[in-house]
């Protein structure tokens, strides 16, 4: 660094550093640099152009960006800049022992004596501790000798409450074996007693809340019962785990499935609803081709049957709708109207909006295909609308099919279950569910758009 | 002790010295080391002097006859591979170790003595010394030990720590259970919050000493001969499976049985070394066949390629009832419920026998297959074989170097008030 700032002549903050230069030289070696006579900035030039045009040295800026300052990146550490600072094989007594042993550790020279700075790690729990007087006043026990409740408080106090090290060095030569909610339970019963007839709490059991005196209570019937069971946990055997994974993926496959049919379901309403909503607002001439919808959704359930039903009435007894209404609650696909301002293109408004799923733009392309239908045709304002209104009503067929088969197949499903669960039986299905379905399944296209309210008989509306 | 406030990294050395004693070896050296300054074999080579005479018998003053009785009864004690491993009549190897504890004390004191003058080169009344002991010592084994330590080194303070908790330490765990595959057995043992539990700890004599007599029963159903390296005067360049062409060295007469099985039951030792392997599942013949051979040459020349041999010897290390797996199930049983879930989270493997080469795998296998699927297995070992050897040294190291561990020490002041009666509560 010194190199560089001597080659660029920029003049090196006396640092207190030891360098080898003042080691070996001392001060008085330092170079003086001549600094130039100082140019005052003009009157309104800002600094920054100022400090473009001249500098200390009057040089040009660089052209090349340099990287030599300290402000862009850190400074490397310094080692061996300092002097060595000496260190002594010293004694020291640590607070923390009783008993002053003097130990010798290195330490600087320089450092002043102070504490034992690891003294202050030196923690204890504190335990209650009893006279003879007051054992036998208050914390006799039938189950338990004094000796060994002493005991107890012993290893308690040795090795800081950890209960089942107590447990491990409990002596089992003088006295009987105990388990660790045996020992947990005297311990935080003397705990207790201790707290409510002597005046100094003890920090780790009593804690003073609001000026009142709250004593850790240890339920040991409960804990009993808790290590109980948990041992129980631990000791099953390989079968008894396996078991219980096998029900675990059980009970998932058995959600998952309900799940699922609570799907179906729900698509399946959704869908009758909107078939609905469709077909009430159409021109009811063939009742017959009508009546094809609900019986459709009539394989679902019977609540959705009464309603549907229902529906199918009124649809049959209301007279016809104006056409802006259907247009409004179209239920196929639903073209965005007009925008606002501006000029555009017509064909804009054939372009499927962008819920549209790519498998069902596919899927009306392919029936638009079977109609020999042009998929992009000339944009007049009446291809535009009926061709948008057939596209709808294909998703609204394709959907409704859909639904059908699904229907058939869980119908199906059902007849062989029901033959599976009363064997000699067989489950004769209404012809008119069955029938429907055969049939829709073998009508032409074009009839099924008819069914659901074609751009045709719209158009006989009007 | 370093750093602004004197307590960074929470170290602060005091010159104390670790001692390791093991029953293949003992280790020693100084706190805060990663490794001990000396690995010494746990026997001792027991012979007369009359081999080398003692500057002492040159003294001037010395009485002919005097000189002579003295020569006769005198026995020199020989200590580590230099001096151990050259022929000498009439010297016996003797162990002071036995059941992981130490007996022989006055054998004891010897190697004591060579750890003082010849490895730490420093007078003992310098250093505290910890000692690493057995989960199993007797309380008067303890209190000899201390004893010695206090009144004839005249250590300034001594402290005594269970070596499965400072495996558990080497490895930076409080609570482990600790499966130590030593050479006399292997045991496991649960330690809780730093503390060993004592009724918990289960053992088996299977170690490496029976590794050792698996392999010589194995290489006599071979008909493959050990010959004592040191009986080769030399030998020649033969191919492979092909008779050994050697020719043997002319022995002082006298050697003692014990010495020369020692020095063979090395041989051994390092066969395994180099052979045993343990497979990963139970021995299947197809799949150790699968796995390329390894070369090994014996002392006489004779030399071959081992292949499913070696994964065959180390099945005895896994046998049902008697293998680490069973031991740490049975200590993980043997614990409070509350424990287990920590100590099945943190298996801790140290001893040289887990240094063999995929014996840890084995043995996270073989638990993962017992282990209760509540909870969550984890086995940890160092990653070098050294420190695997090493890892209650290295806890000891550890631990003696810590800051808040100084005040923990017996000192010699209260060993003169308290006598060796504390040592069991302040040890525990």
């Amino acid at each position: 660094m010194t190199d560089i700032l001597d080659i660029l002549d920029i003049e090196q903050p006396s640092a207190s550093e030891v360098t080898r230069d003042s080691i070996i030289h001392g001060d008085k070696n330092k170079k003086k640099y001549v600094t130039a006579k100082t140019v005052r900035r003009p009157e309104g030039m800002h600094r920054e152009v100022f400090a473009l045009l001249y500098n200390d040295n009057k040089e040009l800026p660089p052209l090349l960006p340099t990287d030599t300052g300290k402000g862009y990146k850190q400074n490397k550490a310094k080692l061996g800049m300092r002097k060595a600072r000496k260190w002594v094989w010293a004694p020291f007594t640590n607070p923390a022992r009783k008993d002053n042993a003097v130990f010798h550790h290195w330490k600087r020279a320089a450092d002043e004596a102070k504490e034992y700075p690891f003294a202050q790690f030196n923690k204890q729990v504190s335990i209650p501790s009893y006279s003879e007087s007051e054992y036998n006043q208050y914390l006799k026990s039938e189950d338990w000798s004094q000796a060994e409740t002493d005991h107890l408080m012993d290893l308690c106090q040795r090795f800081d409450l950890r209960f089942i090290v107590i447990h491990d060095r409990w002596d089992r030569a003088a006295f009987r074996d105990r388990s660790i909610e045996d020992l947990k339970e005297r311990y935080y019963n003397i705990c207790g007693i201790l707290s409510k007839v002597k005046t100094n709490p003890w920090s780790n059991t009593v804690t003073l809340v609001n000026g009142e005196k709250r004593v850790y209570h240890y339920d040991a019937d409960h804990e009993r019962k808790r290590k109980e069971q948990l041992k129980r946990l631990f000791e099953r055997t390989q079968e008894q785990i396996d078991e219980e994974q096998m029900l675990i993926a059980e009970l998932k496959k058995i959600e998952a499935r309900k799940r699922e049919r609570e799907r179906k379901t729900q698509d399946l309403q959704k869908l009758i609803s909107r078939a609905d909503s469709g077909s009430n607002t159409l021109n009811t001439g063939n009742t017959n081709d009508v009546s094809n919808t609900p019986t459709n959704a009539a394989n679902m359930s019977r609540r959705h049957d009464r309603k549907l039903h229902k529906k199918k009435l009124s649809s049959q007894q209301r007279p016809v709708r104006a056409l802006e209404a259907v247009t409004v609650e179209w239920s196929g696909i639903k073209f965005p109207e007009a925008r606002g301002t501006g000029v555009w293109l017509r064909s804009q408004r054939m372009k499927l909006p962008p819920g549209v799923g790519q498998r069902k733009t596919k899927a009306i392309e392919q029936e638009l295909r079977l109609m020999s239908i042009d998929i992009a045709p000339t944009p007049t304002e009446a291809i535009c609308k009926h061709f948008n209104e057939l596209r709808s009503d294909l998703a609204l067929a394709l959907d409704l099919k859909n639904a059908l088969a699904s229907c058939e197949f869980e119908l199906q499903a059902l007849r062989h279950q029901y033959e599976a669960l009363n064997p000699g039986k067989t489950l004769t299905i209404p012809p008119s569910i069955c029938n429907t379905s055969t049939d829709v399944e073998s009508k032409p296209v074009g009839e099924i758009i008819d069914v659901v309210g074609s751009p045709s008989a719209v158009n006989n509306t009007i | 002790m370093s750093g602004p406030n004197g307590m960074l990294y929470g170290g602060d050395e005091i010159g104390a010295l670790v001692f390791d004693p093991g029953h293949h070896s003992l280790r020693v050296g100084y706190a805060q080391e990663d490794t001990p300054k000396a690995d010494i074999p746990a026997v001792i080579g027991v012979g007369p002097a009359t081999h080398i005479p003692d500057a002492e018998q040159k003294v001037p003053d010395g009485n002919v006859t005097q000189s002579g009785t003295k020569t006769g009864n005198e026995l020199r004690h020989y200590i580590d591979v230099t001096e151990l491993h050259v022929p000498r009549p009439n010297m016996e190897v003797q162990t002071y170790m036995k059941d992981g504890q130490i007996e022989n004390w006055d054998l004891f004191e010897k190697m004591l003595d060579y750890c003082y003058t010849k490895v730490i080169r420093s007078p003992s009344e310098h250093h505290p010394a910890l000692f690493t002991e057995a989960v199993w010592t007797t309380r008067p084994a303890r209190e000899k030990l201390a004893e010695l330590l206090f009144e004839k080194y005249q250590a300034p303070a001594f402290f005594l720590v269970k070596n499965a908790v400072l495996a558990a330490f080497a490895n930076g765990k409080s609570t482990a259970l600790v499966v130590d595959a030593g050479a006399s057995q292997t045991s496991a043992v649960p330690v809780v919050d730093g503390y060993a539990l004592v009724s918990a700890a289960v053992r088996s004599p299977v170690g490496g000493d029976h590794l050792a007599a698996q392999a010589k029963n194995m290489l006599n159903s071979m008909h493959i001969q050990m010959l004592p390296v040191y009986s080769i005067q030399s030998k020649e360049v033969i191919r492979e499976r092909e008779r050994a062409r050697y020719t043997l060295k002319t022995l002082p007469a006298g050697l003692t049985p014990s010495w020369q099985q020692y020095m063979l039951k090395r041989q051994y030792e390092d066969f395994c070394h180099c052979i045993a392997q343990v497979s990963e599942t139970a021995y299947d013949e197809r799949t150790a066949a699968v796995v390329p051979g390894v070369h090994y040459e014996f002392p006489g020349g004779y030399h071959q390629d081992f292949g499913p041999e070696r994964f065959k010897l180390t099945e005895c290390l896994f046998e049902q009832s008697l293998g680490a797996p069973h031991l740490v199930c049975a200590a993980a049983s043997a614990c409070d419920a509350d424990a287990r879930p920590a100590l099945w989270g943190s298996v801790v493997a140290c001893g040289g026998v887990a240094a063999l080469g995929g014996w840890l795998e084995r043995l996270a296998k073989e638990l993962a297959s017992r282990a209760p699927s509540s909870h969550r297995l984890k086995t940890h070992a160092a990653p070098s074989p050294a420190e695997r050897r090493f890892a209650a040294w290295i806890g000891g190291s550890i631990l003696a170097s810590i800051g808040s561990f100084q005040q923990m020490w017996i000192s010699s002041q209260e060993y003169d008030e308290g006598g060796k009666g504390q040592l069991e509560r302040k040890c525990p």
